[in-house]
């Protein structure tokens, strides 16, 4: 029987770096997922804004806009490359002979 | 440093030249320029450059340690000191009591050089994001 794919937990240990072990936060599948598209989100919307400066004439400088939409378009295929990964283990995880 | 570091070194060069050339355009436009708001002819202008630790906001964002790599800005635009031209023009009505009209001491072979420059550098710059562009795809590709 398939598990909703909300329901597989990546559980990292305590976080590096500070030395008191913090109570490890349970990340679901779905909220990493969520959190690179948040991201991209971020990303694109600059690349918007600064898109539109060029288009209305708002003295946007070509090239930076250029910049802007190549990062947003650069982390949305590392975003498509981690959500192939996270739907390939899942299905990996659902072919699994009990 | 990471790679999207690159782009914002790249990128703020391609900011500088782009000014640059709008400086030297702006020169050309205004060889014979008689006439301006500070009154007298116009003065040819350089841009002086300034290398920029990329420490702010957008840095940060990319995550630079301290790391020696710099970005660039136009730090002041500075007006050539050569006096003006003087030409031999009595009808012109910015003759002075002799007759002659003060033009401005622009070069247009400097000028062609200076602009020539300035495209050779952006060209170099947007090369370089290229390959950053490159690079982060390379990378991405690992993952398949």
């Amino acid at each position: 029987m398939a598990t909703p794919i909300s329901n597989l937990r990546i559980s990292p240990s305590e976080t590096v770096g500070t030395g008191k072990s913090v109570a490890p936060r349970e990340w679901g599948f779905s909220e990493t997922l969520r959190g690179a598209m948040d991201q991209v989100q971020q990303l694109q919307g600059v690349a918007d804004g600064k898109v539109a400066g060029l288009l209305d004439g708002g003295g946007m400088d070509v090239h930076s806009a250029m910049i802007a939409v190549e990062q947003a378009d650069l982390s949305f295929q590392l975003m498509m490359q981690v959500r192939n990964k996270i739907v390939a283990a899942y299905q990996e995880i659902s072919r699994m002979q009990f | 440093m990471n790679l999207f570091g690159m782009l914002a070194v790249s990128g703020s060069a391609l900011t500088a030249e782009r000014q640059r050339a709008e400086v030297v355009t702006s020169n050309m436009a205004n060889m014979e320029t008689t006439r301006t708001p500070e009154g007298g002819p116009y003065h040819r202008q350089l841009v002086v450059f300034r290398s920029r630790r990329m420490s702010q906001f957008p840095a940060l964002l990319v995550g630079f340690g301290n790391t020696a790599a710099q970005g660039v800005r136009v730090d002041q635009v500075i007006r050539d000191a050569k006096p003006p031209i003087e030409r031999y023009q009595p009808g012109h009505p910015d003759a002075n009591a002799k007759g002659y009209v003060s033009y401005p001491a622009v070069d247009p072979v400097e000028e062609t050089a200076d602009l020539m420059g300035a495209v050779r550098a952006y060209e170099l710059n947007a090369s370089a994001v290229q390959s950053t562009k490159t690079m982060i795809q390379e990378s991405l590709d690992l993952l398949r």
